[in-house]
């Protein structure tokens, strides 16, 4: 579905660019998986092994490679790396006990969502990867996408509708002439907010962008609440 | 006693939406509340010796009544009488009703509906100004309330030093969330007749003769807690915690906030 819409067709070489990538970033990363092994294998012949410069090695002019070489602790960059390597690695062996154990039953990805400090497991990362494009499309499929306004701002009446934009956003229902339009805009730079605006707003009480703000313009209560309170109180109109 | 509280502004086109969320959030149905809400003012200085006369003669012996005595001689003030009506009490032959209970008192016990002034229960409600400063953001001020006898409170009232200001009525569904109160209402005006602000009402008018007091028909939500010993910080920490919990709770669909201080101020000027 996303490969269809327009701005990957205007990108054709982006899917080159990408598997490139991707093979370069396996390249690098068999060659560092040997480079690993061959450590590991050689660990108990490359930790007995002293270095010492031959006669000949240029001490005076080279001297800092030659430190480099010899130095028998590791650079302080170095030593970060390890401890982070180091924490990965440790932190990620109790959880994939714990994955292992009860991966015969994977649990609901919204329940994991829940405990979110313990990694996935790989049945766990499918289960996800599976269920994820399915329920996205659905979701994607009950709205309809690519308008300037909600429905429910569309039933209140766009004209109400604070956007914080200067240019006016038009109601394409059903227009095609939409990307258009939403290139020129782009092109043209209008996109500024009108920050003061907005400020002035959420001075005077109430905050514009809140979860709560769609229904702001309509019908606000006429009497103030602390005038209602003070009748409430005392029995004096506002 | 202590009373904490919040309050929300809710704009009427929203009121439908969020009894069903307070529904879903306190998992109970919304309880209807309809209560007349009279308010009485203080017009003499307390403690002129008015605490042995009169009406008031038969209600000493209740030991909460005389803890409100004391109280109420404490300073001027306002104060509410509150009496819970049902929605048939309001008897849709408004005017002519109102003729008829001035008239005989047989007359009009048959034709007055279901409403019987005389039975009508009350409960006084002593509230004192909003504390001062702003250390928490909630609304706390000290509260008492109190029974009241059945029938007209108003020679009681007066022999405490209060007289009669006005009445309302208070339309709303309440709920409870834990320890919190929450009450969704609104305040409903009588039809305006001559005997408005001399004396309560002995009859109700049809409720749809009621008209409401904010014109686009909003609503006020109060989350009230009490707690009862205030002088506890630690309690009244815990309880303003709650609030707060509520309030992140209802951020997306109301925003709860403290009252302004003075439009809840309850002393007589």
């Amino acid at each position: 579905m996303v490969r269809n819409s327009s701005p990957m067709s205007l990108l054709p070489s982006h899917t080159n660019t990408r598997s490139s990538l991707q093979s370069q970033a396996t390249i690098i990363s068999n060659n560092l998986v040997s480079v690993s092994e061959h450590l590991s294998d050689h660990r108990d012949l490359l930790s007995s092994l002293v270095a010492y410069p031959g006669p000949d090695y240029p001490g005076r002019t080279q001297a800092g490679i030659l430190e480099q070489l010899l130095r028998t602790k590791l650079d302080p960059r170095v030593e970060d790396w390890v401890a982070r390597g180091r924490a990965a690695g440790s932190g990620s062996t109790p959880a994939s006990a714990f994955t292992t154990s009860d991966a015969a039953s994977v649990p609901a990805p919204s329940a994991l969502a829940a405990n979110d400090f313990k990694p996935l497991s790989d049945a766990e990362l499918a289960e996800l990867w599976a269920w994820a494009p399915v329920e996205a499309n659905q979701e994607a499929r009950r709205r309809n996408w690519g308008g300037n306004f909600t429905l429910e701002e569309r039933e209140a009446g766009i004209e109400n509708v604070v956007t914080g934009l200067k240019r006016q956003l038009e109601d394409d229902e059903g227009d095609e002439e939409d990307e258009e339009e939403e290139g020129d805009g782009d092109a043209e730079g209008e996109d500024e907010m009108e920050i003061v605006g907005v400020r002035r707003r959420s001075g005077a009480g109430t905050v514009e962008f809140d979860v709560a703000a769609p229904h702001h313009h309509k019908a606000e209560p006429v009497v103030p609440l602390p005038e209602i309170l003070r009748y409430m109180t005392t029995g004096r109109m506002p | 006693m202590h009373e904490l509280l919040l309050f929300a502004s809710v704009p009427q086109h929203q009121h439908h939406e969020l009894l069903q969320q307070l529904a879903g959030l306190t998992a109970m149905q919304p309880r209807h509340a309809l209560e007349r809400r009279l308010i009485f003012k203080a017009y003499r200085k307390p403690g002129l010796g008015a605490s042995r006369t009169g009406g008031s003669q038969d209600l000493q012996a209740s030991g909460d009544l005389q803890r409100v005595t004391k109280m109420l001689n404490g300073g001027m003030f306002y104060t509410q009488v509150v009496g819970p009506v049902a929605e048939n009490d309001f008897s849709p032959s408004g005017p002519d009703a109102d003729v008829q209970m001035s008239g005989t008192e047989g007359n009009s016990a048959g034709s007055a509906g279901a409403y019987d002034y005389e039975q009508q229960p009350w409960r006084l409600e002593f509230r004192d100004v909003p504390e001062a400063g702003t250390r928490s953001a909630v609304t706390a001020r000290v509260m008492a309330t109190a029974a009241l006898p059945c029938g007209d409170v108003v020679p009681a009232m007066n022999a405490w030093g209060y007289h009669f200001v006005t009445e309302y009525v208070v339309e709303g569904d309440m709920f409870t969330y834990g320890d919190i109160v929450l009450f969704l209402h609104r305040v409903l005006h009588y039809p305006s007749t001559s005997l408005e602000d001399k004396e309560p009402r002995k009859h109700l008018p049809a409720l749809s003769e009621m008209s409401v007091m904010e014109k686009s028909g909003s609503y006020v939500l109060q989350a009230s807690m009490t707690v009862l010993d205030g002088s506890n910080q630690e309690t009244m920490k815990t309880a303003s915690r709650h609030l707060f919990a509520l309030r992140e709770k209802l951020r997306s669909a109301v925003k709860l906030e403290m009252a302004d201080r003075l439009s809840l101020d309850t002393r007589a000027k």
